[in-house]
């Protein structure tokens, strides 16, 4: 018989050590992992420039600190508890990615206690970027402080103390939450969407404070006032409470801090509970009921014309796909948003009136923008297949009928895009001239035509597997990124020379016929380019399969 | 002459260092049901990946139906189903949207397409899934949509990687009595499980490869008559690929050591 008796269990600590090593090899071994050069280079990147945002912001906060006790300004220690708390609880959204990276509740397969379970989960809050440079700005806001007057030490180490808490607790409460709402597919995907527009909707911030500012400030003055019970808020003035000095105020900070972490550990302790009885937060498929199927007319599943079945086929493929992602489906409206931002901030009308921009500028500078955003995908155009691209490989299909599958939905996809921006913008900004209006067109044709084949060839030779419905890692490979953005720039140079040529020789319609000239070339190399397209598929063919289907 | 449905010849694959496949010699006539075994890492998802066209050979032929593979990859590949190790689905389409893009890709027409689909989810009791995604089914029922795509456009070989995984008892009586009448049909089956007992049940004929060396093919009756039954009791299939395969005196002595399980 097994000797389980023999067996030690780990205390909290020993546990807690045991993960924050499993989490420090996972890591590791993701680094160990990188075959791109690019990702391992990102990653240094992003760890240096963390690095010194932290550094140059905690000595925003000690000189805060200091200037505030120096002058006596309490009050205004409110702010900087503020921006900790907004940090601290935004930012772990954004890292979070949409996705679980380490599945805090697998732990429970071994043996742990709740209250273990509890502190293991509070002592993970405190192990992410958020958590870490929060600390070290509250620290160097009280040395700040310190260094102005020691006195106030005690009261601000209390308070700092409670806020940490406080905020751990809130994050991870926030974070178990969101980790139930986001295992589910569907609302994954809603919460993405409604992510990606508030993002959006933040580039309207600007010019509506413009618009709304004298009349909003003092609303939001009145206001204010009533957010004492928030976190920040209660922090800061319990600080302020120090210089009047006003004993019971300080007391009834500190007990109103006590209370919201009172009140979250509760509601954290509860949510554990719920993953430590086994809680089933994943899609399930329900129980089968066997019932036939009824007999109807099939859906208009496939495109009538002239296209060969499976190009046909992968077209509605690629439709059905863009349906169901809801990050590409709702980006859909963000270049004609985009179009009413730019022409809100530049064009006539603006408040930047002297530097307003004119439409004979705006069209070739809006279509060149967004050519830049809706082609990106084509660069790595298999990013979505998943396992799906051993259909491609087991069918009897040559590969340049898939390809030209996928360029023609995504060029429907950014000729419908275009035509409403510009239309959008005809409406904002005024109408450019025909002359300008078919260079644009013709120019816009040119680039994206000129760049599919390259595309073509970077989706089969450096494929990225992307995950519909996250947000981290979803990114072109580095190889597939700089060849895009050469190829970008070597069109767009182009663009802009016959641009300025026909501006120099005082003839309107020479970037119209050039345009169209090159157009042609163009389609002449890209379906000269779509054999060569099936050789190289292939001999890329093992990589694809295992890039994507991993 | 019966037809030869499946040949290769000094088939090899390396990766880097390793040989996974190395020159085998297979033979599979049509019409066969065949069993393809071995333990893990013997090389059988690469053979069948190499026989289906997900992976190219580094030395060897194939010929499937007598079309050399690599010169007639579109024709043979128009006449071969497969059901590959990772099912190889299109995850975010519903399971009838999937069928249709399968039908449609292998080149049959519009309705025809509609009925097969419709029989086949029909049959394969994932009708009532219209509207559920793939990637929402679970294991079992991804397993029977995948091999309905292998099936839709009548293959004369099928390929089978693992089919029976994950399917519940009910739906596999009724694919193995689906699979047996195809094989009437004169529909090659290759086949590779772990469950001998299936493999046993279904296949006429075996190949067990072992480290990349094909170490026997034969009619289940040859395999018993070779595999050292002198005495000439009826031995199981389990028991012919452990004669076969062995089990290493080291794997014993490790067995020896687990005092503290055992």
């Amino acid at each position: 018989m097994a000797d389980v008796a023999a067996a030690r269990l780990p205390g909290v600590l020993e546990q807690i050590a045991l993960v924050a090593g499993l989490r420090w090899r996972i890591f590791k071994n993701s680094v160990r992992r990188k075959h791109n050069l690019w990702d391992l280079i990102a990653m240094i990147w992003v760890a240096f420039f963390s690095g010194c945002l932290v550094i140059c912001v905690a000595v925003l906060f000690c000189a805060g600190g200091y200037e505030f006790v120096a002058k006596n300004s309490l009050t205004w220690f409110a702010l900087l508890y503020w921006v900790i708390f907004l940090w601290w609880q935004i930012l772990p959204v954004f890292i979070a990615g949409f996705g679980s990276n380490f599945e805090f509740a697998t732990l429970l397969r071994f043996p742990l206690s709740l209250r273990t379970f509890y502190l293991l989960g509070l002592g993970y809050g405190f192990s992410d970027l958020a958590a870490i440079s929060s600390i070290c700005w509250i620290i160097a806001m009280i040395a700040g402080a310190a260094s102005a007057r020691a006195s106030i030490v005690p009261v601000l180490l209390v308070v700092s103390l409670l806020f940490v808490l406080l905020n751990v607790t809130l994050e991870r409460l926030a974070g178990s939450w969101l980790e139930k709402l986001l295992a589910k597919r569907k609302s994954r995907e809603i919460f993405l969407g409604l992510f990606i527009l508030s993002m959006v909707s933040l580039n309207f911030l600007n010019p509506a404070i413009r618009k709304l500012g004298p009349g909003a400030k003092p609303a939001i003055l009145h206001y204010l006032p009533y957010l004492w019970w928030t976190p920040g808020s209660l922090a800061g003035k319990t600080i302020s409470a120090i210089s009047i000095p006003d004993a019971h105020g300080q007391l009834l900070g500190i007990g109103g801090l006590l209370a919201w972490v009172a009140v979250l550990s509760v509601l954290l302790w509860r949510r554990f509970a719920a993953q430590y009885s086994g809680e089933e937060i994943s899609d399930s498929p329900r129980p089968v009921t066997l019932r036939k199927r009824e007999k109807k007319q099939a859906v208009a599943d496939e495109i009538p014309g002239l296209l060969a079945p499976q190009v046909a086929a992968v077209i509605v493929k690629e439709f059905r796909y863009l349906t169901r992602n809801g990050f590409a489906f709702i980006s859909l409206i963000i270049p004609p948003a985009m179009v009413v931002f730019f022409s809100l901030q530049f064009g006539p009308g603006s408040p930047l009136k002297e530097h307003s921009i004119k439409p004979a500028m705006f069209f070739p500078g809006i279509m060149a923008y967004l050519l830049l955003i809706l082609v990106s995908p084509a660069y790595n155009s298999f990013a979505f297949e998943g396992k799906g691209i051993q259909t491609y490989f087991m069918a009897p299909v040559r590969f340049r009928d898939v390809l030209l599958g996928k360029n023609l939905f995504l060029l429907a996809l950014i000729v419908m895009e275009l035509t409403l921006a510009l239309g959008v913008l005809t409406f904002r900004v005024g109408w450019p001239g025909t002359p300008m209006f078919l260079a644009t067109i013709t120019a816009g044709a040119f680039a994206l035509i000129g760049q599919l084949a390259i595309a073509n060839w970077s989706s089969l030779s450096f494929p990225k597997k992307m995950e519909i419905g996250k947000m981290k890692g979803q990114r072109n490979s580095g190889v597939a990124v700089w060849t895009a953005f050469g190829v970008q720039i070597l069109v767009g140079g182009i663009c802009t020379v016959i641009l300025l040529a026909g501006r120099w020789t005082g003839n309107p319609w020479l970037p119209p016929i050039a345009f169209t000239a090159l157009t042609a070339a163009a389609v002449g190399g890209y379906v000269s380019s779509l054999s060569a397209m099936d050789r190289l598929a292939e001999a890329k063919k093992e990589l694809l399969i295992e890039t994507l289907s991993k | 002459m019966t037809e030869i449905a499946i040949a290769t010849e000094k088939l090899t694959r390396h990766f880097g260092a390793l040989t996974a496949v190395d020159a085998i010699d297979l033979r599979v006539q049509a019409g066969q049901f065949f069993g393809f075994l071995g333990p893990n890492g013997a090389g059988k998802s690469t053979t069948i990946k190499m026989l289906t066209g997900l992976l190219a050979p580094t030395s060897g032929r194939m010929e499937l139906l007598g079309l050399d593979f690599q010169r007639h990859s579109t024709e043979v590949k128009r006449q071969i189903g497969v059901v590959p190790e990772g099912m190889g689905l299109f995850e975010r389409l519903t399971g009838i949207e999937y069928l249709r893009f399968v039908g449609r890709m292998y080149g049959l027409d519009r309705p025809i397409t509609e009925k097969r689909a419709e029989e086949l989810l029909d049959f394969m009791q994932l009708a009532d899934r219209e509207k559920t995604q793939i990637a929402d089914y679970s294991h079992g029922m991804q397993k029977k949509l995948a091999l309905a795509a292998a099936v839709i456009h009548g293959p004369r070989i099928l390929f089978l990687d693992e089919p029976f995984e994950g399917v519940d008892a009910l739906a596999a009586g009724a694919l193995k009595s689906l699979l047996g009448r195809m094989t009437e049909r004169g529909v090659t089956i290759f086949l590779t499980s772990h469950v001998l007992e299936i493999v046993e049940r279904l296949c006429s004929h075996v190949a067990i490869i072992h480290k990349g060396r094909l170490v026997a093919q034969g009619s289940l009756e040859e395999l018993r008559s070779g595999a050292g039954n002198q005495a000439g009791e009826h031995q199981s299939l389990e028991q012919i690929f452990l004669s076969i395969v062995g089990q290493s005196g080291a794997e014993q002595a490790s067995l020896e050591e687990l005092t503290w399980l055992t």
